[in-house]
């Protein structure tokens, strides 16, 4: 039997994903990239290779992707997380036609338009800073005391009118919550805000380049409902979000390590 | 747009308006934490009308209004109530932004982004909606409302005051409007009803020029924001219950007056406000003067001063006598920079730095409103030669520029407080 992997080394985190012939996904890890990435994926991958009674020469291919795919020494091809994530979403969206793919990252933003048959035909994506990235959120929980998975929660239980948070830079949206606590804000609020604030930077960006259904929503801060609630409300349409979220990407790498391993095949056999 | 998608933008205009009012409402309460008590109907009103998506009070046709050049007067004869549609809200600014140019004036880009939103309600409410020829974004708007569905009447108007010409041109004008009116709400303009029309404005008059006076006084008694907060409530409320609440407030101001209560610092330096007008919930720049320890006494905006100053006064109770004197309380005092020349505007700032003691003048523009950038270096020169330091301010609804006119405003105002402190010795 083989097996494919797709190993997307990203700011924050390292996902991992294995395949079979048919493309199923078989198994899929999260790990924290640490700063030394090579050495952290290669102990995620053989933790779940262990884990899930995967003999590493099963794998025929493997494909790294993400911000941090050039440090990963082990995988026979790279390619770009903006490809992978397309292939990824696009097959997990079925039966639906993913047309628009809204990426939050550790510290990117992209959004990727799709054409019918899964094809990118544009992307546009933050430049420079991390404003409206999972950076911010990972501040905002940093700040309020209290760990990332726990904001959705915390915006879900409080009913209320959001606060305006109105910088989007990083360092001074800080000080803006920070002052907004010193007020005696309700957490629940300046979380609201937050997620209102990322959102309305996101449908900016998507407006750009044309929003069109289903839009599909991945990256770690997808896993946040108030997050996607957020993006709902200023993009005025539902989303769809897979099951998980963190993933898709390195599943898409998966998918085309399958394509490249076959498609190889084929030419040996032809020569 | 499939209902769903209508119903999606609906909710998420009204969760914007509601950040949008709540952030205004916590600043100035943070700022201010002593505000007369009868600011509590003005900021309860807009609230309603904001949040709530309160319906207008009244039963009788309502008439939109696109500008204060519109003589409410014959609104009121007819049988109608007016209801200002001027917007200050960002919300409504970026829906206005899908299909007008980014560097339009952002009044009448929210103005037309609202009636675009909230076709589905105001639609049905409102009769018709009035816009004087005033400015040019002003009336291309008029033909894209037109084009929701609204029913717009252009109400012609001159581009001088000057003139003999113009004021007959005028008065044919607002005459024609009468007709339309009528034909509007089916109901005959009596003298009978246009005098107590007059008279009913004439009541709001008199109580927003007591409070025009008050504030003349040595004492900053009330925020340059709680004055527009009030002027506001004007454009859509009932103006009854808005009378009274004045009324109120001009009594209890009274009362601080007599107990030495002010608002802020009582040497605060003191400003006169003009250009671009203040539109709830945009008081960016007045709040930020009031931030940073400045007191704006008046102002000469279009949404507040200009709005009650002047009354109608005619000899007849005849309409032949009654239309041209209103007619005239429209056109010759007006200032708008729309109108050339602008002599006017030039002697009412004059007048007013003098009789309010001002120490220095703001001047917004809103970009993209050209006349009132066009006429800001006239001002500039005019009050440079008598001496009265001016901050002159390019902004629009979006809070983006926040930081960097924080710094400016603060900078003004430090300059104009060592320059008093320096005249003291």
């Amino acid at each position: 039997m083989n097996y494919f992997a797709g190993i997307d080394v990203g700011s924050t985190s390292i996902k991992i994903a294995i395949t079979d012939e048919v493309n199923q996904l078989i198994a899929a890890h999260t790990a924290p990239s640490g700063s030394f990435f090579h050495k952290n994926a290669r102990d995620a991958f053989r933790f779940l290779c262990q884990t899930k009674g995967i003999s590493a020469d099963d794998i025929a291919y493997v494909v790294a992707t993400g911000y941090g795919r050039k440090l990963y020494k082990n995988a026979h091809e790279t390619i770009s997380e903006i490809t992978a994530n397309a292939v990824g979403a696009y097959r997990l969206g079925k039966p639906a036609t993913v047309r628009t793919i809204i990426n939050i990252g550790g510290q990117d933003l992209k959004v990727i338009a799709l054409d019918e048959e899964g094809h990118i035909s544009n992307f546009t994506m933050n430049d420079k800073c991390a404003a409206g990235t999972g950076r911010f959120l990972e501040m905002t929980a940093r700040n309020l005391e209290m760990a990332v998975d726990e904001l959705g929660t915390c915006h879900g239980a409080y009913g209320g009118i959001p606060a305006t948070i109105n910088s989007t830079c990083t360092v001074f949206a800080e000080s803006e919550i920070i002052s907004l606590l010193a007020r005696g804000g309700d957490r629940g609020e300046i979380i609201a805000g937050i997620h209102y604030s990322i959102a309305r930077r996101v449908a900016r960006l998507a407006k750009r380049i044309g929003i069109k259904d289903t839009v599909f929503f991945d990256g770690g801060p997808a896993l946040n409902q108030g997050m996607v609630k957020a993006l709902e409300d200023e993009l005025m349409m539902a989303i769809t979000v897979p099951e998980n979220p963190q993933t898709t990407t390195a599943y898409g790498a998966a998918l085309i390590a399958a394509e490249a391993y076959f498609s190889r095949e084929k030419e040996t056999h032809a020569a | 747009m499939s209902a769903d998608g209508m119903q999606r933008k609906q909710n998420t205009i009204r969760l914007h308006l509601g950040m949008e009012v709540k952030e205004f409402f916590r600043k100035i309460t943070e700022a201010s934490p002593d505000r007369p008590k009868a600011m509590e109907y003005f900021d309860n009103f807009l609230r309603r009308i904001y949040c709530d998506d309160a319906a207008p009070a009244s039963t009788r046709p309502l008439i939109g209004t696109m500008c204060v050049q519109v003589p409410d007067e014959l609104i009121y004869a007819a049988g109608a109530v007016p209801y200002r549609l001027c917007n200050g809200s960002s919300t409504y600014d970026l829906c206005g932004a899908e299909f007008m140019p980014a560097k339009s004036c952002p009044v009448v880009r929210a103005t037309t982004g609202m009636l675009h939103a909230a076709q589905i309600n105001l639609k049905e409410q409102l009769a018709a909606v009035i816009i004087p020829t005033t400015c040019d974004q002003k009336k291309k708007a008029g033909e894209l409302i037109a084009s929701m569905g609204y029913k717009v009447h252009f109400l012609e108007m001159p581009s001088t005051c000057a003139t003999e010409l113009s004021r007959n041109y005028w008065q044919d004008s607002v005459q024609e409007f009468t007709l339309e009116l009528q034909k509007i709400t089916g109901q005959k303009i009596t003298p009978a009803r246009l005098k107590k029309a007059i008279q009913k404005i004439g009541a709001a008059g008199r109580a927003f020029r007591q409070l025009y006076n008050l504030r003349q006084g040595p004492l900053p008694i009330l925020s340059g924001v709680d004055a527009f907060l009030v002027s506001n409530g004007y454009f859509l409320d009932d103006i009854d219950n808005w009378t009274a609440a004045v009324e109120a407030l001009n009594n209890e101001l009274i009362e601080r007056q007599k107990k030495g209560t002010t608002v802020g610092n009582k040497n605060a330096p003191r400003f006169l406000f003009t250009g671009s007008p203040p539109i709830f919930p945009n008081f960016k720049i007045p709040m930020l003067v009031e931030e940073a320890g400045g007191v704006i006494v008046t102002d000469e905006a279009c949404s507040s001063t200009r709005l009650l100053y002047d009354a109608v006064a005619y000899d007849e109770e005849a309409l032949y006598d009654m239309l041209p004197a209103i007619a005239d309380r429209y056109l010759k005092p007006c200032t708008c920079p729309c109108l050339t020349p602008n002599e006017n505007r030039k002697r009412k700032l004059l007048e007013m730095i003098d009789s309010f003691s001002v120490d220095g003048v703001i001047y917004q523009a809103y970009s993209g409103c050209h006349p009132y950038e066009m006429e800001q270096m006239a001002i500039n020169d005019m009050l440079a030669e008598k001496k009265v330091p001016m901050l002159y301010v390019e902004t629009d609804f979006s809070k983006e520029d926040m930081g960097q006119l924080t710094t400016r405003v603060e900078a003004f105002i430090e300059s104009i407080q060592s320059r008093k402190r320096r005249k003291k010795i």
